[in-house]
């Protein structure tokens, strides 16, 4: 029956929204914790421009306008590390797509129903970016409620819209997880492969956004997380168009795991 | 015996598996077909291709050359739609390991978009089979018990069963052939692959053998019982030597024994009781070959030793 997957999988993953979602209102709330007041924001700002540039993009605050707002402060507190937890998130659904089940043994009996190949992945794809959107939404909650909770002026559309455009840039890893997993088989090498895949996009970015004009720079283009540029995000607004093309990319990497998918032996 | 409305067909199925190790040829131009309203034993030794056999009827790998139909469709093709009418145990049979029996048989119903619970529920206490208990902690055998109901439960009209009994105790496993019996009474058919010899002579109306990937005869249960050799013991007042019985037609493996002379006849019996005459005979036992012995036939004296230690261990 359609749908039966997917309420299946909800079903018996509704803890890990839970876990997810209370620890990422746990980050924002901390967030929001360190920010005692403006005052203290514009001083850290200051000290921060006297630190060596190269320090400073290491610690992903070479924006200094950015950081000099408390929207700023969250989007670099914030956003910049939970796109890398989420980018856990990715991986670990990404492989129970398919992954996970087929080590195990079990896709035997599940494609032994009648149910075609296709409507597996995308049921399951469904339910995690379900349960991702909701984790985001709780997450969300939890920086909104910290901020209410202080007297700092804080932009939370901006911040909303940061956590909207990180929505497709975690979908893209895990589309691109539930495809490496599909065609190499083995989950070991899916898991190093994927998370290679992921570090060196993050390392692109940052070498990019580092050295504009070189080779790095250029790269960029290629790297998911040049999309999703959180402090321009919360300076100047939600990017539709690279919001647009992570979907798009998420679509066409989901496509071509089903078509790998419906082609190949299961657990072989 | 080619049919129609053949339930399974295939047409020079095969299977290469390419591996890092080069290929294996894990079953070859396997043709062979099922009919409604039997039981078809598909007996092999290890790594004859049995599984591979049922794997690719289950569209779960694809054919290298030759295809499978199963009610006429293309077992690829139409494997959705196919499903609905087909119950499949796996050989080697993992479920969710954190879902209770119940759990387990609740999601494969809504899968499947029926409502078969309830009879689901009476398999599981014909099979008693606690149904409240998580998978990891089954044992094996009743984890395969609640595969079969699985396999079972929405009645469909053929059953593809990898070694069904395997891991059962033998009470359970008399309850599987009265269930393999009654699914046969109502029409419908089934396809077991197996190592035992006897449950595949007990049940199966027909069984193919299989070896190294390909079928090496398919017969009748029926006709291979009265395979045209038995067993002969003599029982006679005075001993005689077994020479007596060189060279006589149709009488080989003749041996002495406790109990009389023991000897193989293939065909009549008059030669070999013209050639007793002379004694005096207390009593004739014949006994029907089992299958096992006409597997080993089938299989040869190379496979024999291997397969008695199989048999020894059962
Ligand atoms: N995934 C695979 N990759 C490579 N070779 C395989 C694979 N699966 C099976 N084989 C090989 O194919 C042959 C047939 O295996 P199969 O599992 O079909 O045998 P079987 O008759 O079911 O044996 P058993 O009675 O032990 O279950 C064997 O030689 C096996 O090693
Ligand atoms: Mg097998």
């Amino acid at each position: 029956m359609t749908g039966a997957i997917f309420s299946h999988a909800l079903r018996r993953n509704w803890r890990q929204i839970l876990y997810w979602g209370l620890g990422m209102a746990l980050l924002g709330f901390i967030v929001m914790w360190v920010i005692p007041d403006v005052d203290a924001l514009q001083r850290t700002t200051e000290m921060l421009q006297a630190m060596p540039r190269p320090l400073l993009q290491f610690l992903n605050a070479d924006d200094m306008a950015a950081l000099a707002t408390p929207e700023g402060f969250i989007s670099i507190g914030f956003f910049s590390r939970a796109v890398l937890v989420f980018a856990v998130y990715a991986v670990s659904f990404g492989l129970r797509v398919t992954a996970n089940e087929e080590d195990e043994g079990i896709l035997d009996v599940l494609l032994s129903l009648p149910v075609p190949r296709w409507r597996v992945v995308v049921e399951k794809f469904a339910a995690y970016t379900l349960m991702f959107l909701i984790i985001v939404a709780l997450s969300l909650g939890g920086l909104w409620l910290a901020t209410s909770l202080t007297t700092l002026p804080v932009n939370m559309g901006r911040v909303l819209e940061s956590g909207v455009a990180m929505i497709p840039v975690v979908l893209v890893m895990m589309a691109l997880t539930t495809l490496i997993a599909v065609v190499v088989r083995r989950k070991a090498t899916a898991v190093a492969l994927t998370s290679g895949i992921i570090v060196g996009s993050y390392f692109i970015d940052f070498l990019g956004r580092a050295a504009s004009g070189t080779a790095a720079d250029s790269l960029r283009l290629v790297s998911f997380f040049n999309y999703y540029d959180f402090q321009a995000i919360i300076q100047t607004g939600i990017r539709i168009g690279d919001v647009v093309l992570l979907v798009v990319v998420t679509l066409v990497l989901l496509g071509g795991t089903v078509w790998a998918f419906a082609r190949r032996d299961i657990g072989t | 015996m080619r049919q129609d409305n053949a339930v399974i067909e295939t047409d020079r199925l095969g299977k290469v598996y390419s591996g890092r190790k080069g290929q294996v040829r894990a079953l070859d131009r396997l043709d062979l077909s099922v009919q409604p309203g039997e039981i078809f034993g598909y007996l092999g030794p290890n790594g004859a291709g049995k599984t591979t056999t049922i794997r690719l009827l289950l569209d779960l790998i694809r054919p290298t050359m030759g295809q499978a139909l199963i009610f006429g469709q293309d077992a690829r093709e139409n494997s959705v739609e196919l499903h609905r009418r087909i119950g499949f145990l796996p050989g080697e049979l993992n479920l969710w390991k954190n879902l209770t029996g119940d759990q387990v048989l609740d999601y494969v119903n809504s899968v499947r978009g029926r409502n078969d619970l309830p009879y689901a529920r009476q398999l599981s206490e014909r099979l008693s089979l606690d149904m409240g208990i998580r998978v990891r902690c089954y044992s094996s055998g009743n984890r395969r018990k609640l595969g079969l109901v699985i396999a079972l439960m929405h009645k469909p009209d053929l059953l593809i069963l990898d070694e069904p009994t395997n891991g059962l105790d033998p009470l359970i496993q008399q309850i599987f052939h009265d269930l393999m019996r009654e699914t046969r009474a109502e029409g419908r058919s089934v396809f077991l692959s197996s190592h035992i010899l006897s449950e595949v002579q007990a049940i199966c109306d027909r069984v193919g053998i299989l070896r190294g990937g390909q079928l090496q005869a398919v017969e009748t249960v029926s006709a291979l019982r009265s395979a045209d050799f038995r067993w002969v013991t003599l029982r006679l007042r005075e001993p005689v030597s077994p020479r007596l019985f060189d060279g006589l037609p149709g009488v080989s493996d003749v041996i002495q024994s406790s109990d009389g002379i023991r000897l193989r006849l293939v065909g009549d019996f008059d030669p070999l009781l013209r050639a007793v005459e002379s004694a005096y005979i207390l009593d004739i036992r014949t006994e029907e070959p089992s299958l096992e012995e006409i597997f080993l036939t089938y299989y040869g004296s190379h496979a024999l030793s291997a397969t008695s230690v199989e048999m020894a261990a059962r």
